[in-house]
């Protein structure tokens, strides 16, 4: 099998935050290549530049300083327009919060991807995917965390992304709903090819992926494959 | 329907309270906006119409006697498009279903139907037949309420003698919309008749064979605006046959009230609904601002999905485009039917040939779109928001609420005396200024509209009161033919039942001060008169002086006179000589524009003595009594008109009965400016604060004592805007008084303490109507999931 090509790849990549008179360097020459149809699991304590260093993927956010490339396109050139494209069509995010919107059905909130999307798959199918196809008409709330985060998967991957963003994405749940959530992933991950980044401060997650990356005080500590890959139903925190 | 719509049509379904409250202040607005405009169309709609129908006359000029013959070569002159002679003067009609004398006016008409200028409109029966001499159509109005139908035989006094009539129909026209008994304020359609009479029938009973004493004309359309120079040729050409007396028809009576009140709907109504808008536009402000904040998460998480910049907007001002509608369609439904209920109204004042509630596509589509528009105005700053949001951010935990020190801090003797409730609802206020604003706003204009609905009410109260209590306060006024002599007074002062008697001598003129011209009436009063009371601006009954004039402010306005200035007065009665009179008075009145002057100085003006042409009389109310002051009444010959002063004041008050309806819903409307911005932005402000309130519920507070810092917060606001409301009502009130003023009426401008009081404590009542709702949310709030939930 050939190694797989990059996806995505951070050069030399800084941010910096302006608070009244004071910056604060978030990130500091960052260099990163998330491999395709990997699953790549970014580990680091809080305030080590995760969530930053996703929005600046995600094209939620644009660096202080260097390039992201995604495949052979400049992100970090685009313009607010090319941006939302961006967003829309290659990019799939999940939250830790999930961030339904709590006046639509499961099946609604998945409708909110796929109705901009170019090439969705059909909502149910997505559910189906994360095994939600029985509670696709309630809402947020007559849903349990775990149930509310397969919503949000669903509505991350209906749209067929390239690359699938998960930030904390089992921070929110207890170990049982936290393994069936990442099973969800390992399973799009396997069954769709689809390229994972996920961002955490729990390590124990990291045994899932396919690499590691740890952060530390923004700038990259360790980056490896993952050897000892394992199942997640064999993860523990 | 795309997902974002039916996000929006869930959002809204879950904020159907407050949006309620915002769309029926929306409506409010547009419902005046509807009624004002449909009511003004369809009035004008029927007016032009109705004069169309009737050819209403562009001028009428009254001359004593002028014979027929000269008719022909009047209408010759350049200008005139048209010219009808006609014989009209003023009877006294006696029915047998009604105990006292009522008023009425002969106008002669053609013996076969011809469109003749004021023309009839039939409502029942026929036009004159060729059988009987005696034949009348009579005003419609009067028929109905008087129960007379065609067949009827009626009884007048003409000639000194009683006639019979015989009622062969009953009709309406154009020049008699607003049809008033010489010496009432009000259209009196019981007690006042139109008797259209056979020119034949008119000639005999007047002894005026060949001749008449009116003339209706139409101008042709070249000279329209050039009736000046058409009258005074036709007055140059009356000359020889007396003093002839113009009248255009922008000053004919019936005209100038209806087209002061057409013109009154137009512009003035126009307050109220602007306030209404505009407090809903600030409101929907307050809650879009809140909108945006709560749904920062969705905001981001939409544009973190792809969906554009302009797709969230779009979403996000829909809000707006939704209650505008929903506030736009409410609004011209309740309008439409508001301008019914107004029409409804307008009949009892005045008599159309066809008046309809029409609805008008336009003024609706306009009104609703003025809705939207301010809706979306009002939804602007909240979608900023939404359009500045960055994903990244979004995804951010939102940044707490600024909180500072507030100037009050500066001086701790006072800041420690309040407690700590009173330091969050304090800095509350200087964080969230907008809104306070907002609701200082509300209150200020709620307050404002009820001062002024209160001080209409109170100055129509004072009109009549003034009127009739303080400067007219006999019981009847009997007006004779022509001139009599004091025998005449005589004669009526030992009428059975009458206690108390004055002689009046009143003389039509012509006043004029330079260009400034005004026809009018000079009324003889005894210096020691007790019956007409002329009054100073402060209220205070005046005497008449020996000699000069006393003119009503009115009049004296009009002729740009001040007291010592001289006015030249010709008078329509003798030798009509110009006469050069001192002014020594200028008194208050709110009916009219006339002079007073000592009754034998105007005597002695007129070379008469004792002189008078009308009684005032204090009369024995008894019933059995009275009856026997009317039977004597109805046969005194000289006798013209007859007006009962008690009788028109209680009929004034049954006309403004439905005034009170329209000032009680106005006070309502007020009260939900008050309740539906402190409900909004209390229900809004809870909402935000839900952590803060569960932990309060966590410690032991009652929902009494947070539901007390609530509280604080609206009377605050509400009594800084009820305070600010008060001097702007005020103007309200004195800028409609002055425009309703015409020289038929005017409205006194009374304002006391009490207004004020009336507003204070109805805006406490409101504030504290608004409170129960925020309670109840309080009471209701499930504290232990508000503890639970990120915001």
């Amino acid at each position: 099998m050939n190694d797989p090509n990059p996806i995505l790849r951070l050069r030399e990549i800084s941010k910096i935050y302006h608070m009244g008179d004071v910056d604060v360097p978030v990130l500091r020459d960052v260099d990163l290549a998330i491999l395709e149809g990997q699953i790549t699991v970014i580990v680091g304590p809080s305030g080590s530049g995760k969530s930053t260093l996703l929005n600046l993927i995600g094209g939620l956010d644009r660096p202080s300083q260097g390039q992201i490339f995604f495949r052979d396109q400049e992100v970090n050139t685009y313009s607010e327009r090319q941006l939302t494209e961006y967003r829309r069509e290659k990019i799939g995010f999940i939250f830790q919060f999930y961030n339904l919107v709590p006046t639509l059905t499961a099946t609604e909130n998945v409708v909110v991807a796929t109705e901009i999307a170019r090439n969705p798959m059909p909502p149910e199918t997505a559910l189906e995917l994360v095994h939600l196809e029985d509670r696709s008409d309630h809402f947020p709330s007559q849903l349990s965390g775990g149930e509310q985060q397969r919503v949000a998967i669903a509505r991350a991957i209906a749209k067929r992304p390239d690359l699938l963003l998960c930030d904390e994405p089992t921070g929110a749940l207890d170990l049982e709903t936290g393994r069936l959530v990442l099973r969800a992933l390992v399973n799009l991950n396997q069954r769709l090819k689809t390229t994972i980044l996920i961002i955490t401060h729990n390590v124990a997650i990291a045994e899932i992926a396919d690499r590691l990356v740890r952060l530390g005080s923004g700038t990259i500590a360790e980056d490896r494959p993952n050897e000892s890959q394992i199942s997640p139903e064999e993860v523990t925190w | 329907m795309t997902i974002l719509d039916r996000k929006l049509r869930r959002d809204l379904y879950r904020a159907k309270g407050l949006l309620a409250a915002i769309i029926m202040i929306l409506g409010l607005g547009v419902s005046s906006y509807v009624a004002n405009l449909s009511l003004y169309f369809n009035l004008e709609l029927s007016r032009r119409s109705y004069y169309a129908e009737c050819r209403m006359a562009d001028f009428w000029i009254e001359i004593e006697k002028l014979p027929r013959s000269e008719v022909e070569r009047l209408r010759q002159v350049q200008g005139v498009g048209d010219l009808h002679s006609r014989i009209v003067f003023p009877v006294t009609v006696d029915l047998n279903s009604v105990s006292r004398p009522l008023s009425g006016r002969i106008v002669s008409m053609p013996p076969n139907p011809k469109p003749v200028i004021n023309n009839l409109v039939l409502k029942s029966g026929g036009y004159f037949t060729e059988g009987r001499k005696n034949e009348v159509i009579i005003s419609h109005g009067f028929a109905e309420s008087r129960n007379i139908r065609p067949g009827d035989r009626i009884h007048v006094l003409l000639n000194d003698r009683q006639q019979q009539l015989v009622v062969v129909g009953t009709a309406i026209s154009s020049e008699f919309v607003f049809a008033r008994a010489p010496g009432t304020m009000i259209p009196d359609k019981t007690s006042f008749v139109i008797l259209y009479v056979k020119e034949q029938f008119a000639e005999e009973a007047s002894n005026f064979d060949g001749a008449t004493n009116q003339l209706v004309g139409q101008l042709t359309s070249q000279h329209r605006d050039k009736a000046g120079v058409v009258i005074s040729q036709l007055e140059q050409r009356l000359e020889r046959f007396g003093e002839a007396t113009s009248t255009l028809l922008a000053n004919h009576e019936s005209h100038l009230q209806l087209a002061s009140d057409l013109r009154g709907l137009r512009t003035i109504n126009l307050i109220v609904p602007t306030v209404f808008l505009a407090v809903a536009a600030l409101i929907l402000d307050v809650l879009m601002m809140r909108l945006a904040q709560q749904q920062r998460t969705v905001i981001g998480t939409l544009k973190a999905i792809g969906y554009s910049n302009g797709q969230v907007v779009r979403h996000f001002l829909k809000y707006g485009v939704a209650v505008g509608l929903l506030g736009g369609i409410f609004g011209a439904a309740f309008g439409y039917w508001l301008a019914g209920f107004m029409l409804d109204m307008f009949r009892q004042f005045y008599e159309f040939s066809t008046i309809v509630n029409r609805p008008y596509l336009s003024i609706v589509g306009a009104c609703i779109l003025l809705s939207v528009v301010m809706a979306v105005a009002g939804t602007l700053r909240g979608v900023n928001q939404v359009m500045r949001l960055r994903p990244a951010e979004a995804m951010r935990p939102r940044v707490p609420d600024t909180a500072g020190r507030i100037f009050l801090e500066r001086w701790p003797a006072v800041w420690k005396q309040l407690g700590f409730r009173w330091h969050m609802v304090i800095r509350g206020l200087f964080r969230h200024r907008l809104r306070v604003f907002t609701g200082v706003f509300s209150a200020m204009m709620g307050s404002a509209l009820i001062v002024q609905t209160i001080q209409l009410s109170d100055s129509f109260d004072e009109l009549i009161e003034f009127t009739y209590d303080r400067m007219l306060v006999s019981d009847f006024d009997l007006v004779f033919k022509d001139e009599v002599d004091y025998g005449g007074y005589l004669e009526v002062k030992r009428m059975t039942g009458v206690d108390y008697a004055e002689p009046i001598l009143t003389v039509g003129c012509t006043f004029s001060n330079g260009n400034h011209r005004k026809q009018g009436a000079i009324t003889g009063i005894l210096p020691t008169a007790r019956l007409t009371l002329p009054r100073d601006a402060q209220g205070n009954a005046v005497a008449i002086p020996e000699n000069g004039l006393v003119l009503t402010r009115r009049l004296s306005k009009l002729l740009h006179v001040r007291t010592g200035d001289r006015v030249t007065v010709v008078p329509l009665i003798g030798e009509r000589k110009p006469l050069h009179l001192p002014v020594q008075l200028i008194v208050e009145s709110l009916v009219g524009t006339g002079a007073y002057a000592d009754f034998n100085y105007l005597n002695g003006l007129m070379d008469e003595e004792h002189s008078l042409n009308s009684v005032q009389a204090e009369v024995d109310q008894s019933p059995g009594i009275l009856d026997e002051f009317y039977v004597a009444l109805k046969s005194t010959p000289k006798l013209q008109g007859f007006s009962a002063l008690r009788e028109q004041k209680s009929q004034l008050l049954v006309l403004l009965q439905p005034l009170e309806i329209v000032n009680t819903l106005l006070i309502l409307f007020a009260g939900l400016l008050f309740c539906g911005s402190i409900v909004t932005s209390s229900l809004i402000s809870l909402a935000e604060r839900r952590q803060e309130i569960a932990t309060f519920r966590v410690m032991g507070y009652h929902p009494r004592q947070i539901g007390g810092i609530f509280l604080r917060e609206s009377l605050i606001v509400n009594c800084i805007g009820i305070l600010l409301g008060l001097p702007l009502g005020y103007w309200f009130s004195y800028f409609i008084n002055i425009f309703v003023a015409t020289d038929i009426m005017r409205l006194p401008f009374v304002f006391s303490t009490t207004i004020l009081s009336k507003a204070i404590l109805l805006g406490f009542i409101f504030t504290m109507i608004a409170y129960i709702p925020v309670y109840r949310a309080v009471q209701n709030l499930d504290w232990l999931d508000a503890l639970n939930t990120k915001e």
